[in-house]
C-alpha cells in the first residue's frame, strides 16, 4: 500500500495509540470529579493544555480549548466570537479559498444572523492581497479569518503580515485555520488571536482538535452544560484524546525542521517529473507547503486515474465533477485562476513524515502507466 | 382483542386449477418474510383466505411487513369467534365499545349460506344491542366505526380496518428473470414491479474499473439489499466489462459507443440468463429517456437476443419512476453520484437512430465473442440474504 493522501488524514503514531490506551485505562475518571482519581485525570488534562501552549510559545497569552475536530474549532471560533461580540459590528472578512467549515459557518452567520461578509480573492499563488484586506477592513469588522495553508493546494498566506495589518488598522480579532500548517511549516502563533487545528492531520487521533484563543477573548458556547473547557464547550473531557493531541503537537514541532526538509525533497522529485508533462498543469504554487502537491489533468478524467491508482493500492485524492458534492469543480483551484475544466480534474498528492522516495517513484510509475493505458 | 390477520388474495382467486400452488407459494413467502422478525405465529390456509394467528406479537408491525409481500390484495386485523349469534353479538358490542367514535355501521357478509340467520337479520340483532346499550348513532355513509362481520364455514370474523396489500402475484409464481442493474434510479423500480408481479430476480451488473468507481459496487449491493424486502434472497452477478468497453472505444465511432455497449450487455445478460435458468432478461429502460432508449435504438439493441426482454418501465414518465423509487426506498441510494457504466465515455452526439449496417461494420473489427466469453468466465457471483 502506498498512502499519499495525508492532507485528508494520516496514520497515527503508534505511541499515541498506546498513550490513549494507557490514559483511558488508568485515568478514566471524570476530570471534574472531586475524588483522587478525578483529580489525577484533571492533572493530565492540565498537562496536555500546558504542553500545547508552551510548545507554541504562547503559554502566557493564550488558552487551549479541547474539541472534537478542526471543523468544530472553526465553528466555535467564528460563531462563538461573532455572536458574542455582534454589538460591536457585524462584518466578517475571509478569503475565498477557506475550508468549507469556515465558508459554510460564515454563510450561516450571514443568512441566519444577518452578518455581512467580504470574500477576499487570492492570486495565482493562493495568497490574499494585503491592499485588498486593508480596503475591506472597516469599523464594523469584528473578525478576519484567513487560513495559513490551503488544504487542496498547499498555498501559504503571510500570516504575520496579515495579523499586523488587522491589529494596526482595526479592532477585529484575527482567526487562522492552521490545520494544514501546525507542526509542518514555521508559524508565529503569538500574533494570532484564535487558531484551529485537529490531531489527525499531524499523526494524532481522529476525534481530537483544539481552538486556541487569546486569554481576554470570550465566546458564546455552541454546547452548553457542565461548563467544561472554560465554559466554552461543555461535555465530559476526553483526557486521553487531549493527551494524544498535545503529544502530537510536541512531536511534530520537534521534528518539523527535519520533516520539512525530507518532504521538500519528495515534493521536488514529483515536481521534476510532472512538470515535464504537457498533459498536466500544476496547481500548487512553488512557494507553498511541500506537504501538498496538486495538479490538473488536461486530457483524462482525474476520478478514473485515481480509481485506477486505488486498484493498485496507491491512494491519492481527486476532485472530479462526478464525485463532487455541489459545484462540480474545485472552487479553490478555480480561485487560483484555472479554467473550470481544469478545476474539474484535479489530483492531490500529499505527504507526511513517513512518506518515502520509493512511494513517490512508485506513484509516478503507476501514474504514467495508467495515463498511457486508459482511454477516454 | 384481535387474534389473527386476515389475508385476502385478490387476483389469485381467479387462477382456477393453479390456485392451490399459488396459495402454497404465498404461504411460503409469508412464512419467509415473517420468520425474520417474529416468533409466535401460525398460518392457517383456507380456500380463499389465509390467516396469520399471532401470539404476543405486534400485529401492526406484522401488517407492515406483509404489505411488502406480493400476491396479497388486502389485510385486516380480525377477531375469530364461534358461529353463535349470541357470541357474535357480545363480541361486536365489545369491539365497538372499546373503540372511539360517535357513529357506526354494520357490514355483514354471509359467505356460509348454511348459517340460519340472513344478513339483514344479523344486522338487526347486533344494531339493536349496540343502540340500546350505547349512545352511538348509525351512519351508513361515513361511519366512525365500520364493523365488518364475515360468517364463514370455519367461524365468524369481526374487524374494522382493511389495509391495502402490494397486489400482484406471489413471488416465484411467474418464474425467474435476469435483471440488469446499473445503479441508477430506474432499474430498482423495474425490479420492484417485476417482483410484485410474481417474478423472482437475479441481478447482473457491469463493472468497468477504473472507469467505474468501486463505490458503485457498494451502491449496487445497497440497492439489492433494499430489494430484499420483496425477495428474501437475491443472487447478484458482477461482470467485468472493462475490456469490452475499451475495445468498443477503440474500434467504433464515438457516436455508436453506447449502442454497441448495450448490445454487448444484452449478449452477456442472455448468456448468463440461460446459464442460470432464467426465462427472460429485464431492464429499466423507459422509452425516449436517453438516446439508447429510442425505439430505433431499442430495435437494433434488441436484435442480439432471442430471449424475451422485459421492460416494465417502458411507458413510465421519469417523475412516476422517481415517486416509486422513493416509495421503495431506493431513490436515496440511486442518486449517490459515482461514475457508473452509463456515465463514462459520454459521447457528445450519441446516435438516436443507429443503423444496423454501421453497427455490423464496427463489430466485425474486433473479436467481441472472445471478450464476452472471458467476461462470463470472470463473473463474480454474490448471494445476498435478508438478515435475521
Amino acid at each position: 500500500m502506498i498512502y499519499l493522501d495525508n492532507a485528508a488524514t494520516c496514520k497515527p503514531y503508534l505511541e499515541l495509540l498506546d498513550l490513549f490506551n494507557e490514559i483511558e485505562k488508568d485515568y478514566f475518571a471524570n476530570a471534574q470529579s472531586y475524588h483522587q482519581l478525578g483529580l489525577l485525570s484533571l492533572e493530565h488534562l492540565k498537562k496536555a493544555r500546558k504542553k500545547i501552549l508552551t510548545s507554541l510559545n504562547i503559554s502566557q497569552t493564550h488558552l487551549a480549548i479541547f474539541l472534537s475536530s478542526a471543523t468544530e474549532a472553526n465553528n466555535l471560533a467564528l460563531k462563538g466570537y461573532a455572536l458574542k461580540y455582534q454589538k460591536r459590528g457585524k462584518h466578517i472578512i475571509l478569503s475565498n479559498i477557506e475550508h468549507p467549515s469556515v465558508i459554510e459557518t460564515c454563510l450561516q452567520l450571514k443568512e441566519e444572523f444577518g452578518f455581512e461578509l467580504t470574500f477576499l480573492e487570492v492570486n495565482e499563488q493562493g495568497m490574499i492581497n494585503l491592499d485588498d484586506l486593508k480596503k475591506a477592513l472597516k469599523k464594523s469588522t469584528i473578525l478576519v479569518s484567513i487560513m495559513a495553508v490551503n488544504n487542496e493546494t498547499g498555498s501559504i498566506n503571510l500570516i504575520n503580515e496579515i495579523a499586523a495589518l488587522v491589529h494596526q488598522k482595526s479592532l477585529a480579532a484575527f482567526h487562522v485555520d492552521v490545520t494544514q500548517a501546525i507542526g509542518k511549516i514555521h508559524l508565529n502563533y503569538q500574533n494570532i488571536d484564535m487558531f484551529s487545528f485537529s490531531g489527525h492531520k499531524i499523526n494524532g487521533l481522529k476525534g481530537s482538535g483544539a481552538l486556541v484563543i487569546r486569554k481576554n477573548i470570550s465566546l458564546l458556547p455552541l454546547l452548553s452544560g457542565g461548563q467544561q473547557e472554560y465554559g466554552f464547550r461543555s461535555a465530559t473531557s476526553s483526557v486521553a484524546l487531549a493527551s494524544t493531541l498535545a503529544e502530537a503537537v510536541v512531536i511534530s514541532l520537534e521534528k518539523m525542521k527535519k520533516n520539512l526538509a525530507h518532504v521538500k525533497t519528495l515534493n521536488n522529485l514529483l515536481h521534476e517529473h510532472l512538470s515535464k508533462r504537457k498533459d498536466i498543469k500544476i496547481n500548487s504554487p512553488s512557494n507553498g507547503s511541500p506537504f501538498i502537491f496538486n495538479f490538473s489533468l488536461l486530457n483524462k478524467k482525474a476520478s478514473v486515474v485515481v480509481e485506477a491508482l486505488s486498484n493498485e493500492q496507491i491512494y491519492v485524492s481527486s476532485f472530479s465533477a462526478c464525485q463532487s458534492n455541489n459545484k462540480g469543480f474545485s472552487y479553490v483551484v478555480k480561485a487560483l485562476g484555472r479554467t473550470e475544466l481544469e478545476a474539474q480534474n484535479t489530483i492531490r498528492v500529499s505527504f507526511d513524515y513517513n512518506s518515502t522516495k520509493e512511494d513517490v517513484l512508485a506513484f509516478l510509475k503507476a501514474f504514467e502507466n495508467i495515463i498511457e493505458r486508459i482511454k477516454g | 382483542m384481535y387474534d389473527r390477520i386476515m389475508v385476502r388474495f385478490g387476483e389469485l382467486s381467479t387462477k382456477g386449477k393453479n390456485k392451490k400452488d399459488f396459495i402454497n407459494l404465498l404461504r411460503r413467502n409469508i412464512q419467509a418474510k415473517l420468520i425474520s422478525q417474529f416468533f409466535h405465529f401460525e398460518i392457517e390456509t383456507y380456500y380463499d383466505h389465509l390467516y396469520i394467528v399471532f401470539f404476543e406479537e405486534d400485529p401492526y408491525l406484522m401488517i407492515k411487513e406483509l404489505q411488502e409481500v406480493s400476491g396479497i390484495q388486502a389485510l385486516s386485523l380480525v377477531t375469530k369467534v364461534n358461529k353463535d349469534i349470541n357470541i357474535i353479538k357480545e363480541t361486536a358490542f365489545y369491539l365497538i365499545e372499546n373503540k372511539k367514535g360517535e357513529t357506526f355501521k354494520l357490514i355483514v357478509k354471509r359467505a356460509d349460506k348454511s348459517f340460519p340467520l340472513r344478513s339483514e337479520e344479523i344486522i338487526r340483532i347486533l344494531a339493536k344491542e349496540i343502540l340500546s346499550k350505547t349512545n352511538l348513532r348509525v351512519n351508513v355513509h361515513k361511519p366512525d366505526l365500520p364493523l365488518n362481520i364475515e360468517i364463514r364455514q370455519e367461524g365468524a370474523y369481526l374487524f374494522f380496518e382493511t389495509f391495502l396489500g402490494l397486489g400482484g402475484l406471489p413471488l416465484g409464481s411467474s418464474g425467474k428473470v435476469m435483471m440488469m442493474l446499473s445503479g441508477g434510479i430506474d432499474s430498482p423500480v423495474a425490479s420492484y414491479l417485476l417482483m410484485k408481479r410474481g417474478v423472482s430476480l437475479e441481478f447482473i451488473h457491469f463493472a468497468s474499473p477504473p472507469y467505474t468507481s468501486s463505490g458503485v459496487i457498494t451502491k449496487i449491493k445497497d440497492l439489492v439489499t433494499t430489494l430484499l424486502s420483496f425477495q428474501d434472497q437475491i443472487v447478484l452477478h458482477i461482470v467485468p466489462f472493462t475490456k469490452l468497453q475499451e475495445a468498443i472505444y477503440e474500434h467504433a465511432d464515438e457516436s455508436y459507443a453506447i449502442t454497441l455497449m448495450r448490445r454487448m450487455m444484452f449478449r452477456l445478460s442472455e448468456k448468463l440468463a440461460y446459464k442460470r435458468k432464467c426465462l427472460a432478461v429485464a431492464s429499466g429502460e423507459s422509452l425516449g429517456q436517453v438516446s439508447s432508449q429510442t425505439l430505433d435504438s431499442i430495435k437494433v439493441i434488441n436484435e442480439v437476443s432471442n430471449f424475451p426482454i422485459l421492460r416494465p418501465l417502458i411507458t413510465y414518465d421519469k417523475n412516476d419512476i422517481i415517486n416509486l423509487a422513493k416509495r421503495i426506498n431506493t431513490y436515496e441510494i440511486s442518486i449517490i453520484p459515482y461514475e457508473d457504466c452509463c456515465t463514462i465515455f459520454n459521447p457528445k452526439n450519441p446516435k438516436t437512430k443507429p443503423r444496423i449496417s454501421e453497427i455490423m461494420k464496427f463489430e466485425e473489427q474486433f473479436n467481441y465473442q472472445e471478450l464476452i466469453a472471458e467476461a462470463l468466465l470472470n463473473t463474480e457471483k454474490i448471494i445476498l440474504k435478508l438478515e435475521k
